[in-house]
Order: structure tokens, then sequence, then C-alpha cells
């Protein structure tokens, strides 16, 4: 009898010592984008504007981001590696640097494109306001090489109709994505023939 | 060592029992504390002001009801008038900052120290009315702390 | 080793078979411009109304600062029937939106019927159409009626524009009155004149009854009144200071703060057999409740921390938690419609402004600028906060919508505005 209460009074015990942990150290977390796809944020998008203006610079300080693969189980692996890549320096990290800089000159084309991309579109869709939701809609588009928008589809409409409305809307308002007619030909087929927007609304008072 | 366990969760089960004791507790403890809501009314203003060459104001600082020495001091120096008179009425006032409502609260407050203090140097409570006025009647409305200063107040006009 | 395996692997095969997604997280800063087409007439009607008519639904829209216009004189046609009616001439004036609508007789009795057409520029698609019978002497309702649903249509929210506004005016020292006017400040009425102060307004949900605290018999009372006969009842003197009425969202009941000697707490008075029950007690001051709007919780200041802070407590369970933490005041907290997230006042340096807070995060987010903010007051529809604030020693009524794209003034009266209540929708 006598043990059993000890060992509830040592289980509340911890409990509480638990809570007092929990509370001390829940801090709301931030938000790590290595899960996201191809995510040009607008604390980025200086830095991008920078490469814009004075693109004769090759910049390498763009900031490497894993891409979503259409594979979802493909999807972990990717963000381990981000992570491992980003926080240890071992030899892996060394040779993985040198495949990042073959590559980067490509990303950095794509990066650039996407931002453009992005805040044209963003300068023209009209927001509703959402606040209690967090809504997401994805946008398929088709494009010619001049940049002429082909064709565009809901693919993925989200539940609040106003906010899919106000998306057709600023699609409407843009014919000509004309900034990916300077691309490598080969980089625009490989990503900008066909891509996707993620209209994303966070539910946050913005 | 049992004892070291023992005795947190013996303060915990406390606070538990305090809280639900809280929860339970019922408004009927209040029905002699109802003859403030009776006489707070303004029966007191047939009765003639009592004038008094004193400073009728003690002062405040933001959201505290506390009363400094200068304050006792002042109200020391009434206490012989405050004696003599049949009524005592005590306005609790305050800045325009902060919301009306926790105003209203606050000057409630800031009347009451003033009231138990003056109980304590042997007025008797029930002489005393108490009224808030919180943020609604400022003396001056000018929006800089001078006026913020002079507006957390509680007058003291004696009957 | 292996990781780094995969990773090659992900870099090389992604090129081959993902798609490139673009975030777009951030809207534009532009309003939706709207034009508000003069609305064509049938010959044997009184030919103004067509443009009064327009010009009503144009000022109820643009009201709040949601929205812009393309002013009369700058287009290119007046279409009144969709025959008539050319996307072109309104894409290249930048439109995102056309309203057209015709007033038709009905009979000789001065009743008319009034279509109406909204169409997206961009899209090339009629978005809504509909008609209304009504009377000639009340141009202005009906178009409140058209904006309700055209706002409805664009924005996806209810229209508020057949919402009411309750406030205290403080013309001199000694002149004390509650007032109750349409959104846009027409139409006021004097609900009671007082020599003492009047405090707290708020409206009962179905919208013919407000309570307040009034000091008329010098103390903190609370009177409820009847907006159609006018009639006034206490709520039976229950303590030393009786203050902060909110009705609960089914109206059945108020909660509402009484101190009995000087110990303000939270209670619920049911208005059917006027019973008191004590919702907090603690000698700290408890004030400023608020229902949530599924009513089973009750938002409340509290300094019981030594500084005011915001605090929910469950009406059934009677369990507390604490909602602020950051700085040292944090007072008078609203839910918003969804009741996920509150607003309040929050003061930050001297300075004391309208906050926001989701529920589920712990930060605050300040919306307004300016110094002496209080009372904040949402709109039904959760898309506009009004409260008031001071400018020199008169105090106005200021809003803002929620988007933070407009900031806007209600028109100033005589005398200091203050303590808005936002009506709510008619059912």
């Amino acid at each position: 009898m006598n043990k059993a209460l000890t060992s509830l009074n040592t289980f509340f015990l911890i409990l509480l010592f638990l809570s007092l942990i929990f509370s001390v150290f829940s801090v709301p977390k931030l938000n790590v984008d290595e899960q996201q796809s191809i995510k040009v944020n607008f604390y980025e998008l200086s830095q991008q504007d920078d490469i814009l203006f004075d693109s004769s610079i090759p910049n390498v300080t763009i900031k490497q981001e894993t891409k979503k693969s259409s594979l979802t189980d493909k999807k972990i692996e990717p963000s381990e590696a981000a992570v491992v890549s980003k926080f240890k320096f071992n030899k892996s990290d060394i040779k993985n640097e040198i495949s990042k800089i073959k590559l980067s000159k490509e990303r950095e084309d794509i990066l650039r494109i996407s931002a453009i991309i992005q805040s044209r579109i963003s300068s023209i869709w009209i927001k509703p306001n959402s606040l209690s939701e967090s809504l997401i809609t994805k946008v398929s588009i088709n494009l010619a090489p001049s940049g002429e928008i082909l064709n565009f589809k809901l693919i993925e409409p989200s539940s609040n109709n106003s906010f899919n409305e106000s998306i057709l809307t600023a699609m409407n308002k843009m014919t000509f994505l004309e900034d990916v007619k300077f691309l490598d030909r080969k980089l625009f087929e490989e990503n900008f023939r066909n891509f996707n927007l993620v209209f994303k609304s966070s539910g946050e008072i913005e | 060592m049992r004892r070291l366990f023992m005795e947190p969760i013996g303060i915990f089960i406390l606070a538990m029992i305090c809280q639900v004791y809280s929860c339970a507790a019922n408004v009927s403890d209040s029905v002699e504390r109802m003859q403030y809501a009776s006489v707070a009314g303004e029966e007191y203003l047939q009765e003639e002001k009592l004038d008094t060459n004193l400073g009728d104001k003690v002062f405040f600082e933001f959201d505290k009801s506390s009363l400094d020495a200068e304050d006792k001091n002042l109200l020391e120096q009434y206490l012989p008038f405050i004696k003599k008179a049949k009524i005592v009425r005590l306005e609790g006032h305050c800045d325009e900052r902060g919301t009306r409502e926790y105003n209203l609260a606050l000057g409630e407050r800031r009347a009451l120290e003033v009231r138990d203090f003056l109980i304590v140097k042997g007025v008797s409570g029930k002489k005393i009315r108490v009224v808030s006025f919180g943020e609604e009647k400022p003396l001056k409305s000018a929006s800089n702390e001078n006026a913020w200063a002079e507006n957390r107040r509680v007058e003291i006009s004696l009957y | 080793m292996i990781k780094f395996f995969f990773l090659v692997v992900f870099l090389v095969s992604n090129n081959i078979f993902s798609i490139l997604e673009i975030e777009i997280l951030k809207g534009s800063d532009n309003l939706s411009k709207v034009a508000f087409v003069p609305f064509g007439v049938e010959d044997g009607i009184e030919e103004s109304y067509g443009g009064q008519i327009s010009k009503f639904i144009e000022g109820n829209m643009l009201l709040f600062g949601e929205f812009e216009n393309l002013d009369e004189s700058e287009m290119l046609s007046y279409p009144s029937s969709e025959s008539d009616f050319y996307y072109r001439d309104w894409k290249i004036q930048g439109v995102d939106y056309s309203l057209i609508g015709k007033v038709n007789s009905v009979n000789s009795l001065g009743n008319l019927n009034i279509s109406y057409s909204l169409f997206n520029i961009n899209r090339r698609i009629k978005i809504l159409e509909g008609e209304i019978i009504g009377s000639e002497n009340n141009l202005e309702g009906i178009s409140k009626i058209i904006s309700n649903r055209i706002y409805e249509q664009i924005t996806g929210l209810k229209g508020i524009f057949d919402t009411k506004l309750a406030y205290v005016v403080n013309s001199d020292p000694e002149t004390y009155q509650i007032c109750i006017s349409n959104i846009d400040g027409k139409n006021e009425q004097i609900l009671f004149t007082s020599k003492a102060p009047i405090m707290s307004p708020d409206w009962s949900p179905d919208r013919k009854k407000i309570a307040y605290v009034s000091f008329e018999n010098g103390l903190a009372e609370i009177f409820i009144q009847d907006l159609i006969s006018g009639q006034r009842d206490s709520i039976q003197a229950l303590g030393m200071t009786n203050s902060a009425p909110v009705w609960s969202p089914d109206g059945k009941s108020l909660a509402l703060v009484v101190s009995f000697s000087g110990n303000p707490d939270i209670f619920l008075y049911s208005l059917n057999n006027k019973k008191l029950t004590r919702l907090t007690n603690h000698y700290g001051i408890d004030t400023e409740p608020s229902w949530s709007p599924d009513s089973k919780k009750i938002i409340f200041t509290s300094d019981r921390t030594g500084s005011p802070q915001l605090y929910e407590i469950n009406t059934k369970s009677k369990r507390k938690k604490r909602l602020t933490r950051d700085g040292n005041y944090n007072a008078r907290g609203r839910y918003f419609p969804d009741g996920k997230s509150i607003f309040f006042v929050h003061g930050n340096d001297g300075n004391f402004q309208i906050a926001t807070k989701k529920l589920s995060s712990r930060y605050i987010e300040t919306l307004t600028s300016t110094s002496l903010d209080e009372s904040p007051a949402i709109s039904p529809n959760g898309n506009i906060i009004i409260y008031a604030t001071k400018d020199g020693t008169n105090g106005y009524l200021g809003g803002i919508t929620l988007d933070g794209k407009s900031r806007f003034s209600l028109p100033v009266k005589n005398g200091s505005v203050r303590e808005p209540a936002w009506s709510p929708l008619l059912n």
C-alpha cells in the first residue's frame, strides 16, 4: 500500500516536473522550410532582387533549398539530408557542396525566375480575408516559351469559394509571364513549361 | 526522502482544494455588505458639506492603488475633521489610460485604500461612502503626464 | 553516407520527375476597383432615382475603404442591361467589378422593381444578378440590401450595411448621452441623456435592447433599455459597483461585474429568474467579461498577477486559463466571431493600442498606431474593428480592416465619442 502510494506520488511529481519543463520550453516552433518546395519567401526576395539587377556577379550565397518531389515516398530523405547538410560539417558535406555548386547556376536561374513570377502574381492577387481558415489552392499553369500563359487550371481548389474566385480573378488578369523567355530552353522545358502555383492563406492576421 | 516527495504534492492538493472551495463559495456571504449599495446613493447630499482648509485629494501612481507617506500624512491632518463629520465620501478616479471598466475597478480600489487607512486610524466604517468614477470624470482633460497625475486621485468630501 | 547518396540521387532525379511549385503567400496591397454605373430608369419614373441608388451603393461599399471606385465621369459607357455591356470598356480602365441595374415601375403607388447585375471583368462573367421590389421612399434601404449582396459576392463575407452602432457621447462635463446610429453615422437617435457618466453599452443579440452602466443615482448601476418602447429597467442594485454588462449569445443572461465591498468579480445574471451566479472569486480585480461565440467560455481581465492580463473561464467547469503573457497591460478582451482569436487593448511603452492574438499562438500583434486607443468592437462579419481614440481633447472613433489595407475614422460629432458597440446582424 505504502509502496503504491510512493510510486503514485513519484508519478505526480514527475508529472509536475514535466509540466514545468514543458511550460518553460513551449516556445512556438519556427517554421523549418526544408520540407517545403521551392519557396522563395519574402525575406529572400530582397536578396533575389539584388541579383536581378546585378546579374553580372554570380551570387553563390543563395540559400539552397530542396525541392519537393511529386513522389511522396521520397519526401523524408531529402529533408533529413538537408537538415544534416545544414548543421554538420564533415566529408559528405563537402562533397555535397561540390555537387551543389555544379547545380547552383541552374538553380539560381530557377530561383530567380520563380521569385519574379511569385512577386508578379502577388502584386495582382487581391487576397480575401479568411481569418479563421488556413487555405491552400493549387493552380497548374502551361506556358509558351514566349511567356504567354496557354492555360491554367485549379487542380486542387480550397474549400473556400471566394478564395478560389480571387485566384481565378488574379490568374485572368495575368496573361504573360515574359520573364521566362530569357531562360535557357532546356531549363524552361524542364521547369516552366508546366508548373504549379500554390496559393496559401495562413489563416492569420497579416 | 519520502517527505521531500510528499511536500509539493501536499501543496498541490491543498491548492486544488482551495480552488474548489473558492468556486463553490456563493453570493450569500454578502448580505451585510449589501448595505453599501443601499446607502451609496445621493442621500448624503442633503447634508451640508463641511469646509476644511486642507487639500481634499490623495494622488496615486499609474495602475497603483497604494498610499505613500505623503498621502498618509495628508490623511492624518484630515483626521480630526473626518472624525467630526457625519458622512465621509470617498470618490476614486483614474487617468484616461487603459480601459474604462478596469479603471472603474481601479478607482474603487483607490477609494477603498483610503477607507481602510481611515478605519485603521479609528474612523467608523459606517459613515464612509465609497464610489468610483473610473476615468469618466477627469479633472484635466488634456493627455499629458501632468493631467494624468492630477486625475489619478481620491477626492474626500465631508458632510 | 547513405543520406548523402540519397541527396544526390534526389537532386538529380528531381529535375526529371518533379513539377516546380511556387508558393504565393502574400496578396496585393491594391483594392478591388468597382464601377457603380448609374442605374437605368424606365420611362415615367423620376430620373434621378437611378443615380441615387448607385450613389447609395457606392457610398456603402466605400465606407470602410475596402474598395476603390471608378469615377462616373471616367466611365466609357453607361449600360443598364447586359446587352449593352462590353467587358473591354471596363478592362481598359482597370476595373475589377462592374455593377449595373435598372429601375422599373411596378404600380402607380410608387413601388419599384430594381434589377441589378454584377460582372467580374477579369473573368468576363456575370457573377450576380437579382431584383428587389420596394418603395420609392426607401431607396436607401433598398440600396443597403443590394450593397450587402454584392459585398458578400465579392468578399465571401457577410454584408454589414444594415447594422448599427451604439456609443457614448460626452459633449460637456455635465452631459452624457447614449446614442445609436447607422454605421455611416446617419440616423442618430439619442437613447438617454444624463448629467452623470454613462458607460459600457452592449447590444442584445436580437438588437432590441441595450444594456449599459449609468451613474445617475450616484453609483454605477446597470440598466437595460428597450429600443422600441424606450423603457429603462435597472438591474436591482446588487452591490457597491455594478459594471460591464454583456449579453450572452442566446440573450438569456448577462455576464457582469459586481463589487460587493470593493472586490469586483464576474457574475452571471439570469434575465428570467434574476438570479446571480458567481463565476470568479479572487481578491484581485476581475472585470470586462465577454462571451465566446459558442457561449462556453468568458474572457475577462484580471490583475491577479499584479498587472491586468486576460484570462478565460469555462462557465460550466469554472476552469481558468491565462491568455496573455507579454506586456504589462492587456485588457478588455473580446473574441473574434470564429472564436479562434481575440482582440484587446495592449499597453506598450505607455501607449495603449488595439492588438490581436490567436488563441493557439503566443504572439500579440498590434493593429493601431495611435496611443490612447480603447474599447475595440468588431463588425459581425469579423473584418473590421472600430475603436475609440483621442485627438487632442476630443474622442472619436477610428477603424481598421483586418487585412490592414484600410484605416479610417468615422465622422466627428459634437463632443467626445467613445465606447462603440457594433450591433449584431439582423436575422
